[in-house]
């Protein structure tokens, strides 16, 4: 590989959490820059999602595009990443200027990368410019050295993939040997053609023997990567993973990490059941509680969802008896795997290969396509990572295409084939297109809200009506938010979810916040005061995961018994004391949860203030597609119309519900609408916002936020 | 004579894979509530990891509380908690 840049460095030693140490890469000028951060700033910003926004802050501006030069990439794992000892410490963040929401986007992401970061020297990598000519970067703790390097050429089929390129680099860098020294971040061709593309994290799985890849899937990341020229990134650090925060209180830890371990081994084989099944598990639940978002989020029920449901993945493909943890130390383990599987279509049909998947949201994104074939799920997952997509958007997207093409807005002469609902074929090519940036997948690979304007424009001109008003009808049922599409929960009846997608500041990605069943099924939040304060509550405690290199999963989805005689069971509050436990005992620090939700709000206030600047951060943008809140379509209606019309009755007098069905669902549609209006008011004043969905001074005052570039910013908000 | 007065209890997940079945009927008598179904269900199938404190109940659909009392052909499930991811 052809040498562009090295430059040789002396790695920090990590204390307490934090190496202190941002790398700085520019490609444009080829300058390679080692910055030793504060002990404010890292008191301030805390690590993760917090130092990319910062970073992303202070390094671009309003005008700046995910393609601009001064466009900042930043990796960083965080204080408590890296810690056999703990589960689920293998996350990192991957934060920019996303080319689907304009604005600031942050995706989390599993394996070894962000922890070997660490152990190489450095919290964070952010990376700006744009570089001549597709390049890799080498970040090596064990040589001491950074280097950037003309990316390799190997052959067509390796160069264009993702997995198969990344696995490749990984294999030339170590002599042609795999080690779990190494990790790699990589993006495919797909990356470079369509604005939802992904970075894939690939890692050794010495029990697999094999390299294996887990992905940070929203907002196009792995589009901006491609727009630098940045084909993929290694890092390698032979230091001992364990101990290797070097924490303040190693028993605290140990502690800490083994209260957490025991919960998990007790609680979740009677609970989800992850270690077994994954989050494929989900399925069902979803499908029972009307909540699997069938053929575009239409219906949350089919009779053919049984085909989709876990068991068909454990009986017929993930691999058992084998722990599927992403990183070491994690014994929830839910990181499913399926071994050999031969690819009947596309271009590598005939193939065998291993799949790191599925998750629910990929079986979830299928199902939205009207598809109930598991083995089509199997070959959609890995084509989608081996080009670069993210599985969510691209079954988003295909899928509003095919209910456009259903309902007349879409010709099959737009399209080039009939792309109705269930059509495997269709969905084939078109996945295929995308990648290539071929026919309609030029369209497609553009995301829902572009999109949506390109199906109005020409829906128009052919029927003779407005854009505007063609646009105001796809409204209805274009799953995005500030340009990102839904992920994969129905939420039609829950208005504190539909808050959780339309608040949630990178767009509809439910890491912020989850709150179906305390709110439709368990009935905790039947006030809106009660919706605001968790709307509040869960996105910053979330944040707060993403900020210090945690996954959420061992806290989230494996309920402590202790937690049923607290008085807000949904929190588990009894295994969040672990967490508290865990950060003061790594980094010294003697904070409450009180403290931690303090200083999260910090970063979540930072992030609303970068959307404002970027267009994204008013009122206008957290408005919902109908879809989210009701029954679009009289045939939605008419698919539960039993349980609308009781929802009527218990929301109006019986004198008050119209007999008329069609007159039902009108009314049905405008108490749902204005429900969501009501929830924008109450949770804005629970945030410190204007009515118009601003932060107020005294807000950003409060953090430490105001300076002079927030200040202009409010004052052009006459705030 | 009187007609049986029974539940069904519908099992998901790792329930189906124990039971080998998507749902099983119990009779029921006047008084029982839920509760008594879950022991019925930990005595019929000792392998299902039932722990009451690790368990969301519905009946019909709702959310249950493990004294409610049973009518004749409610649907009981017994499901995890689920928090989203």
């Amino acid at each position: 590989m052809e040498l562009l840049k090295q430059i040789s460095y002396d790695p920090a030693q990590v204390t307490g959490g934090y190496a202190d140490r941002l790398l700085e890469i520019d490609l444009s000028k080829l300058h390679i820059t080692i910055r030793d951060l504060s002990s404010d700033f890292k008191n301030k910003y805390i690590g993760g999602r917090g130092y990319a926004l910062k970073l992303i802050w202070d390094g671009t501006r309003a005008e700046t595009q995910y393609d601009s030069p001064e466009n900042i990439l930043v990796m960083a794992s965080g204080p408590l990443g890296n810690e056999p000892g703990f589960p689920g410490t293998g996350k990192f963040i991957i934060g920019t200027i996303s080319p689907l929401t304009d604005t600031f986007v942050d995706s989390n992401v599993g394996g070894h990368f962000g922890p070997l970061l660490k152990l190489a020297g450095f919290d964070a990598l952010a990376v700006s410019g744009i570089v001549r000519a597709d390049s890799v970067i080498v970040i090596d703790g064990d040589s001491r050295t950074i280097s950037i390097m003309a990316a390799p050429a190997y052959d067509k089929e390796t160069d264009e993939g993702s997995l198969s390129f990344g696995k490749r680099l990984l294999e030339d860098i170590n002599n042609g040997e795999y080690s779990d020294s190494l990790a790699a971040v990589t993006a495919g061709k797909g990356a470079c053609n369509a604005r939802f593309g992904i970075i894939n994290s690939l890692f050794f799985d010495k029990k697999r023997n094999r390299i294996r890849a887990k992905q940070a899937g929203r907002g196009g990341t792995g589009t901006v990567m491609r727009a630098k020229g940045l084909r993929g990134i290694v890092v390698r650090s032979s230091l001992s993973k364990a101990n290797g925060n070097n924490a303040v209180d190693k028993e605290g830890v140990r502690r800490a990490g083994s209260r957490l371990r025991e919960v998990i081994s007790q609680a979740d084989p009677k609970q989800l059941h992850l270690s077994a099944w994954g989050t494929t598990i989900l399925s069902e639940y979803m499908n029972k509680f009307h909540l699997f978002p069938i053929k575009n989020y239409q219906y949350g029920q089919s009779s053919e969802s049984p085909k989709l449901f876990a068991g068909v993945f454990l009986d017929r493909y993930f691999t058992k008896n084998l722990p599927d943890g992403c990183y070491y130390g994690c014994n929830l383990a839910c990181s499913k795997s399926s071994e050999a599987v031969e690819l009947t279509r596309g271009p590598y049909k005939g193939q065998k290969v291993n799949i790191d998947g599925p998750e629910y949201e990929t079986v979830g994104a299928v199902s939205c396509m009207g598809i109930f074939d598991p083995h089509f799920v199997l070959e959609y997952n890995w084509y989608c990572d081996e080009y670069g997509l993210d599985t969510i958007s691209t079954g988003t997207t295909i899928a509003f295409f095919m209910e456009c093409f259903e309902r007349g807005f879409l010709t099959a002469e737009d399209i080039g084939y009939k792309l109705t609902f269930g059509n495997m074929d269709a969905v084939d090519r078109l996945l295929h297109e995308i990648a290539n940036a071929k026919g309609f997948g030029k369209v497609t690979g553009q995301g829902v809200a572009r999109g949506k304007k390109w199906v109005a424009k020409n829906y128009a001109a052919r029927n003779g009506i407005s854009e505007d008003a063609a646009l105001a009808e796809l409204n209805k049922f274009a799953m995005e938010v500030k340009g990102l599409e839904f992920s994969m929960y129905v939420t039609k009846e829950s208005l504190a979810q539909q808050g959780g997608y339309g608040f949630a500041l990178k767009g509809p990605q439910h890491d912020e916040s989850w709150l179906i069943f305390i709110d439709q099924i368990h009935k905790e939040l039947p006030a809106f005061e009660d919706k605001a304060k968790a709307l509040k509550w869960f996105p910053l405690i979330r944040t707060w995961f993403n900020a210090t290199g945690l996954c959420k999963l061992p806290w989230i989805d494996v309920r402590n018994p202790e937690a049923a005689s607290t008085d807000e069971p949904a929190k588990n509050l009894p295994t969040l004391a672990y967490y508290v436990d865990y950060f003061n005992a790594t980094t010294g620090s003697k904070k409450t949860l009180k403290d931690i939700l303090n200083d999260s709000e910090r970063l979540y206030i930072l992030q609303k203030l970068t959307n404002l600047r970027h267009g994204k951060g008013t009122r206008i943008s957290d408005q919902i597609p109908l879809r989210a809140m009701g029954p679009v379509y009289f045939n939605e209606y008419e698919s539960r119309a039993e349980y609308y019309d009781g929802w009527l009755r218990e929301q109006l007098s019986d004198s008050e519900v119209p007999a008329i069905p069609e007159k039902k669902h009108e009314l049905l549609v405008k108490k749902r609408t204005e429900a969501y209006q009501q929830l924008c008011d109450i949770v804005y004043e629970e945030k410190g916002f204007s009515s118009d969905g601003i932060p107020k001074r005294d807000t950003v005052e409060k953090f430490g936020l105001m300076d002079e570039q927030a200040r202009q910013l409010l004052q052009s908000f006459d705030m | 004579m009187a007609q049986e007065m029974m539940v069904l209890v519908r099992f998901l997940g790792m329930q189906r894979v124990v039971t080998k079945k998507d749902s099983i009927n119990i009779p029921i008598t006047g008084d029982m509530t839920v509760k008594d179904i879950l022991e019925s269900v930990k005595n019929l199938y000792p392998d299902l990891n039932l722990d009451e404190e690790m368990l969301f109940v519905t009946v019909n659909q709702g959310k249950a509380s493990l004294d409610r009392l049973l009518s004749a052909d409610d649907t009981i499930s017994f499901l995890p908690y689920i928090s989203g991811g």
